[in-house]
């Protein structure tokens, strides 16, 4: 093996004669080990039982399961909630990202100052972070009650909605509401990331376009904006992941309603696993969700060229 | 150039209107927590500091007291029984084990694969690389029908088995942290110089010898970092316990049993909410410095 013919020659003493050289540490094996076993154990071996299961068809009345490898992908192609649930996952990707990006930007740009108490407001900016998703969801479906809840109050007060209006409960409405709780509580993530990118600028090209002249507007536009080009693209490629396989807001908030009006792939999956219990058809709803991410993702890194 | 003061006093203001515009859930949130019943469910009017606080919430949710006795004792005439059901304490501590043993798995196989991966050449590095970022991509779901079976055969059930169902549990939580962890390590390894390595094995050092005297001391920040976000991913995570496990419920899944068919019972979900994110609040504000990097799984620094 000439693994490690990198390391200097002859440097390395033989302390275990004994030991054949791979399981020495100066071979990578013994290394990776621990991490190949837990990928495989936890991860690649549940996969591909995941795959096995979307082969068989699942007999609802006597419980039986016969090989049919068609039946799951077919019933996929024809089942009307999938559609309705691949929307929904990329209009709650697609309005996430969005907003995320464009308000991370804005409040980045207003928070990179050295001035006294900034650095206070960047921290204070981050907690969000950290609130398990489950719990924001509790704190959004509370807010958004429609009988008492504080943000339903406040926008029915406004004139924005009637009397009594249940925002997550209105199927046209429910969506925005779920939306609200992943805007607010991943928004702090883009501007950590963008402020990150904005104090890693080179300073010259600004004090060049400053001397020309330039505003504002067009050193944002044609310095910062193609500078930061690459931040930006793995900002979305991590938030666009995560976003993809949401799931926490919505069963906690929604629990996927009213209707399927938010539902989600992930969501989806859930609700075949718990409610007919037709495990094939949930790992092949699943597995359509990996297969979409794996596809989109790895055009994206192509097109913006970029690699975690 | 100067910027006017006006200009800067609108952007001052400005910029604190937007943080506390982003702090106000967790704000209202906590003082919900302090509310009394008529104050939460105040249909008249939104309710801010028109109430007496009470501590009745965190007094059943954290410590374990009847609701009725002590709504008798303050003199509130709301209490209707049914304290034992939320008392949290059960789930704060198997949350704190369920985090801790999975942070402690996952940081000890890691650091090994990232040193490997940061100071060894070999046949398939960037494949491996791959497949521990592959983890990453791939949505919990696809995993977690299959896991449930798997774990029925192998015995990992918490029903089964109380303490092979935290390690059940630990195992996949460890799974999940494991992309971030290794390439966060990964990138706090690549910081230090190989002529370190290179000289402590000319002095005749083994790898191992290398690595424990010598690189692993010089990583001490990364490691504490690392294990500080796998810590907080863990501690935060609802999904996988959500399907995996129903003796153990870990914090963000039991505050969902306070929904119930008559009600929610608003008042202990938030002491309990309230009490579950101080501790997350705290250790993010210990790894600020890294947080970038943790966030990008290294491939940002700030």
């Amino acid at each position: 093996m000439t693994a490690d013919s990198a390391s200097p020659v002859g440097a390395a003493p033989e302390r275990r004669p004994w030991l054949p050289h791979w399981l020495t540490s100066e071979s990578p094996l013994p290394w990776l080990l621990p991490t190949a076993a837990l990928m495989a154990v936890f991860g690649i071996y549940p996969l591909i039982y995941a795959i096995t299961l979307s082969l068989y068809k699942r007999n609802a009345a006597t419980r039986k399961m016969t090989f049919d490898p068609t039946h799951n992908w077919t019933k996929i192609l024809a089942d009307e909630r999938v559609w309705n649930a691949i929307y929904n996952t990329f209009l709650y990707t697609g309005v996430a990202l969005v907003f995320q990006l464009v308000l991370g930007m804005l409040i980045a740009l207003l928070l990179d100052s050295d001035r006294k108490g900034y650095g206070v407001l960047r921290a204070m900016m981050t907690l969000p972070l950290v609130i398990p998703p489950a719990v924001t969801g509790m704190m959004f479906l509370l807010m958004l009650n429609g009988s008492f809840g504080v943000l339903s109050r406040g926008l029915i007060a406004l004139g924005v909605f009637p009397p009594g209006f249940s925002i997550l409960g209105t199927a046209n409405t429910a969506m925005a509401g779920v939306l609200l709780a992943e805007i607010w509580q991943w928004t702090p993530f883009m501007v950590l990331i963008m402020l990150a990118g904005l104090r890693s600028l080179p300073k010259e090209p600004f004090e060049a376009a400053a001397i020309d002249g330039a505003s504002a507007f067009q050193a944002f536009f044609r310095l910062t904006l193609p500078m930061m080009s690459k931040v930006i693209a793995i900002a979305v490629l991590i938030r666009g992941i995560d976003l993809f396989r949401a799931f926490d807001y919505v069963k906690v908030m929604t629990d996927s309603g009213p209707g399927t009006a938010t539902e989600t792939l992930t969501s989806y999956a859930g609700r075949i696993y718990f409610g007919n219990a037709d495990f094939p058809y949930a790992s092949t709803v699943a597995l359509l969700t990996l297969v979409i991410v794996i596809v989109v993702s790895t055009l994206f890194m192509r097109i913006f060229r970029v690699r975690l | 150039m100067e910027t006017p003061r006006a200009l800067q006093i609108l952007r001052d203001v400005t910029a604190i209107l937007v943080v506390g515009l982003f702090m106000f859930p967790i704000f209202w949130w906590a003082l919900t927590s302090i509310k009394p019943a008529y104050a939460i469910f105040d249909k008249d009017r939104v309710n801010f500091f028109d109430f007496a606080p009470t501590f009745i919430n965190y007094g059943v949710t954290l410590l374990g007291m009847s609701r009725s006795e002590m709504a008798i004792d303050q003199g509130i005439g709301m209490g209707v029984g049914g304290g034992g059901a939320y008392d949290s304490r059960q789930s704060i501590l198997e949350s704190v084990i369920v985090s801790l043993g999975a942070t402690a798995i996952t940081m000890s196989v890691a650091v090994f694969a990232a040193y490997a991966i940061s100071r060894m050449m070999f046949r398939g590095r960037g494949h491996y690389l791959n497949w521990v970022l592959g983890q990453r991509f791939m949505p919990p779901i696809a995993i977690l029908v299959p896991l449930v079976t798997i774990y029925k055969t192998a015995g990992l059930r918490d029903t089964d088995n109380l303490a092979m169902g935290y390690l059940g549990l630990m195992m996949i939580y460890a799974l999940m942290n494991l992309p971030i962890a290794v390439l966060l390590m990964k990138s706090f390894l690549d910081d230090v110089p190989k002529d370190v390595d290179e000289a402590a094995m000319i002095d005749g050092a083994t790898r191992f010898q290398t690595f424990r005297k010598v690189v692993l001391p010089m990583v001490r920040g990364g490691i504490a970092a690392s294990a500080v976000l796998v810590f907080i991913f863990s501690w935060t995570e609802f999904l996988l316990s959500l399907f995996l496990t129903t003796e153990i419920r870990t914090v963000p899944v039991k505050i969902q049993t306070f929904v119930t068919s008559t009600g929610n019972e608003w008042g202990f979900i938030a002491a309990l909410g309230t009490a579950a994110i101080i501790p997350s609040f705290i250790f993010i504000l210990l790894v600020q410095k890294n947080l970038v990097r943790g966030l990008t799984l290294g491939s940002l620094k700030e």
